[in-house]
């Protein structure tokens, strides 16, 4: 009796293990198609800022600690032999702010998960993993069925991966000719477009984003560098609460 | 190789990062969203995401709007992978025919 519920248990712990090695490499996998897009990228952001005058060291530790590609191209515009710190970090800070609204849309769903995981794990959120989590947990028949090791698995190798080409990027940074002319830019319209297809809620969607995206487009055209983020994503969600109360 | 200058800035971009990365997560894991604050939850990822693409539809360049357009309808129809393909592949050979 003692044995076998022994090994009752043992049994379910690796299948616990096995489960989860399953759900990083089924999120690594459907990372592939996002990494075509991020690998140009970064050459790109590497080889600018080598060209700034940063060095190699200096571009892995941006990309490993920061971890934000936009607010990376910011920094490594406004970069100089003595950078204008306070400004460089408040141009991060604006352009990143999409992430608050980003983080409070995976609460509820890591809500059954411990501080000790989730905090750690929002380190490696960007625009990709978290859509795709969000996506992943929205596709499943199961209601708030966030999968953790799923979201690890994008996200991990996503990191690992921006890390490594933007220093492969400031190491021949000289060597490479326009990327963009390739049409590898386009990735990233391309896959929030189809992440958005997924996260079509019908017509009360509609309004809230057509906003956002008029909002955006304008600030874009009218107000100083960084602000159509919070100025669009802000927008569209006045919107969105503003007409939640019908339905 | 990292200058102490280079290597505050970037310390203090990852702090002032990370920080938006916890702030949202952190306020909203200890409410009960009601039924108004969730349906602005369901839309907002949407709101985000067509944000930070919305400088792509600035511009005057014919070919550029083009592959776009190519890039939006292959969204609608297709997988990831095919749509990335598509995209990639349409405005590569628009920017050198008309670029």
């Amino acid at each position: 009796m003692h044995s076998l519920s022994t090994r009752t248990l043992m049994h379910s712990g690796s299948a616990v293990e096995t489960r989860r090695w399953g759900e990083l490499k089924r999120g690594g996998k459907h990372a592939l198609p996002v990494i075509i897009g991020l690998v140009p990228l970064a050459l790109v952001l590497g080889a600018q800022a080598s060209q700034k005058g940063m060095s190699i060291a200096e571009v892995s530790l941006m990309t490993a600690l920061n971890y934000a590609g936009g607010s990376e191209f910011a920094a490594v515009e406004l970069w100089s032999s003595s950078p204008d710190i306070a400004l460089i970090v408040a141009m991060t800070f604006l352009i990143n702010s999409r992430h608050i609204v980003m983080g409070a849309t995976l609460a509820p769903l890591l809500k059954h998960l411990p501080y000790r995981k989730t905090v750690p794990a929002l380190f490696f959120m960007c625009d990709e993993s978290w859509a795709m989590g969000l996506t992943d947990a929205r596709s499943s028949s199961r209601p708030l069925s966030f999968s953790f090791h799923y979201y690890l698995g994008v996200a991990l190798l996503l990191w690992f991966n921006w890390v490594a080409f933007t220093s492969v990027g400031a190491l021949i940074g000289p060597a490479l000719t326009d990327i963009r002319a390739w049409g590898f830019d386009m990735v990233f319209p391309a896959v929030f477009l189809v992440l958005m297809r997924g996260m079509w809620r019908g017509r009360s969607s509609a309004l809230p984003w057509v906003t956002s995206l008029l909002v955006a487009l304008g600030a874009w055209l009218w107000l100083p560098q960084g602000w159509y983020v919070p100025a669009g994503a802000t927008g569209g969600l006045l919107v969105a609460y503003l007409s939640g109360g019908e339905r | 190789m990292v200058s102490v200058d280079a290597a505050l800035t970037v310390a203090l971009m990852g702090l002032a990062t990370y920080s938006t990365r916890l702030i949202g997560f952190l306020a909203v894991s200890r409410l009960v969203l009601n039924a108004r604050a969730t349906r602005v939850m369901e839309v907002a990822p949407g709101c985000v995401l067509i944000t930070v693409i919305a400088p792509r539809f600035v511009t005057g360049d014919m070919g550029e709007l083009l592959a776009l357009a190519i890039t939006v309808l292959a969204a609608v129809r297709f997988s990831l992978l095919s749509t990335v393909m598509i995209s990639v592949i349409s405005t590569g050979l628009l920017r050198h025919l008309l670029g």
